[in-house]
């Protein structure tokens, strides 16, 4: 049925797996005469937790940006569940985190959670808003923080305002731009152990833009490297490691295997390369 | 429980606004009454006349003898420069959210408010008088046009310095324009507001002087300019004091109004 749906709103044949949330076909995206994304087929089964990796310029964010409906693709076509990216966006189906909070300042946590949701929800009264903005809080371990304003919190807890304020939505899909790029290494684990707990939880599709390897390997399930001159897919990695995982398994062999194996496609990946 | 460290947080805030004030005050204040001092030597010493520098002691003795016209002169102008003022921000403020919300009416406007910022607005007093009178309207007029530039200036930084994944996520859920205007842009600007007002009531102070000067009945404009034809430059600097004093007033309001309205906003502290 779903089939069905993604034939009557794209016009195209769907030959789009059934558990697949996210799909591109295709995609292309040139930006000031430059080749920013070079036929991109991605797709993401529902549930899953997928990392882009590549090096600075091989358009990830573009990527992802243009499954969140923010960019759209000079040629090929983007779904989420059936649907074009800017109509799943306009029917919260879609978070976004970026590697900066964006935290209203003159709000406090609570509200700042329940922000986007207000907006896209208008039948909402404060105080539902604020229920959920504060459910949100918990979940993300902030429970306690519900009244400070940003500037009382810390960068990772600021990021995890963000994080719940992208959950608030109940998407389907949780789009994350390095989100922890700015962080130290000691937040950015601690972090990284949150967001594998968040996802366990909800169960949301989580599309992350890293790059860090560690970080790739340590909470995905699948990883897509990206190489420059044009942006476009080289290679993926499925990282066959139960969870849950915590950070003991940065000592396991399978680890350290995965990131070797991972280093070398990038590496691989630095050199430019033509039409494949 | 959890109130606890944020009262705490705030008390230490005030507790350190206090110090960082007295600490920047107390050089700027010995500073001032050491030229004070070496004025009155300097005035003594060298025997200079009255009406071409008159002593520290010889203004604060006009200060005192003139001390009801004077009152009263400033209350004119306090007036004046309250309503100018509070008139220059109304309209600084519907001009930048015009400017900003409506696109083609921005690009129509912005480029002829930066044109009309280059009129030398001093030079329209006279034209204000023949308009508008001798009364309060023509110095409401003054102080609009050259007050209003800095606020609607300062609003525009503001708003259109909004990160543009803010945006970027208040457009995904589909959020009108009006909307990220009042709810993003508006309460972002503030702190650039806020500082753009405290040039505009500075602004204020000249522009009431400046309408005074070019024709009025009353007001510390009018003081100077008749103190000045008599001779009597102790009561010119008597007024003089008294204007210095209402910018001042001025420009401390608009700074406790800025830490009222945007706490959130980054101080700049000299502790």
């Amino acid at each position: 049925m779903r089939i069905e749906t993604i034939r009557a709103a794209g016009g195209r044949p769907a030959h789009i797996r059934h558990d697949d949330l996210i799909s591109a076909k295709g995609v292309s995206v040139v930006m000031a005469s430059q080749l920013v994304l070079q036929n991109i087929d991605l797709s993401i089964p529902k549930g899953s937790f997928v990392s882009l990796i590549g090096p600075s310029g091989c358009g990830k964010s573009t990527l992802l940006k243009v499954l969140a409906g923010l960019v759209n693709p000079t040629s090929g076509s983007v779904s989420i569940a059936g649907l074009p990216p800017v109509e799943a966006a306009r029917k919260r189906m879609i978070g976004l985190v970026f590697q900066d909070a964006n935290l209203l300042p003159w709000k406090n946590a609570v509200d700042n959670a329940s922000m986007l949701l207000g907006i896209a929800d208008k039948s909402l009264s404060r105080a539902d808003l604020r229920a959920r903005g504060r459910e949100m809080l918990e979940l993300v371990g902030l429970g306690d923080s519900a009244h400070k304003r940003p500037h009382e919190l810390s960068g990772g807890m600021r990021q995890r305002v963000a994080i719940a304020r992208a959950l608030a939505l109940d998407p389907a899909v949780l789009l994350m731009d390095e989100p922890f790029g700015a962080l130290d290494a000691i937040t950015r684990d601690s972090m990284g152990e949150s967001l594998l707990e968040i996802w366990q939880r909800t169960g949301k599709t989580i599309v992350l833009v890293t790059h860090s390897i560690d970080e790739a390997i340590h909470l995905s399930r699948h990883v897509h490297v990206m190489g420059i001159k044009p942006g476009r897919i080289t290679g993926s990695l499925d990282i066959g490691l139960p969870y849950p995982r915590d950070l003991s398994l940065t000592e396991d062999p399978q680890f350290v295997r995965l990131l070797v194996q991972l280093r070398t496609m990038l590496r691989a990946s630095h050199q430019p390369g033509g039409a494949s | 429980m959890s109130d606890q460290p944020v009262t705490n947080l705030s008390e230490s805030r005030l507790a350190s606004t206090w110090g960082a004030v007295t600490g920047s005050w107390l050089p700027a204040a010995i500073l001032l009454l050491a030229t004070i001092v070496v004025w009155e030597a300097v005035v003594r010493i060298f025997a200079i006349s009255a009406f071409i520098i008159p002593a520290p002691s010889e203004i604060a003795q006009s200060l005192v003898a003139q001390w009801g016209t004077l009152m009263q002169a400033t209350l004119v102008t306090a007036g004046e420069i309250l309503f100018g003022f509070l008139v220059s921000i109304v309209v600084g403020i519907a001009i930048a959210l015009v400017i900003v919300r409506f696109d083609w009416l921005g690009r129509a406007l912005y480029p002829l408010v930066v044109l009309f910022q280059n009129v030398p607005k001093v030079a329209l007093a006279p034209i204000f008088i023949l308009w508008f009178g001798y009364g309060l309207a023509p110095k409401i007029g003054l102080i609009l046009v050259i007050a209003f530039f800095p606020v609607t200036l300062s609003m525009l930084a503001g708003m259109q310095s909004v990160d543009r994944s803010l945006l970027s996520l208040m457009n995904s859920v589909g959020a009108s324009p009006t909307q990220i205007l009042f709810r993003i842009r508006v309460p972002h600007s503030l702190p650039n507001l806020m500082a753009g007002t405290k040039i505009a009531a500075t602004l204020s102070v000249i522009g009431a002087i400046v309408g005074e000067f070019a024709g009025a009945s009353d007001g510390l404009g009018y003081v100077i300019q008749f103190a000045s034809t008599q001779l009597d430059t102790a009561l010119v600097f008597a007024a003089l004091l008294l204007v210095s004093v209402l910018g001042i007033a001025f420009y401390y309001a608009a700074e406790v109004l800025e830490r009222i309205i945007v706490p959130w906003a980054p101080k700049f502290s000299h502790a």
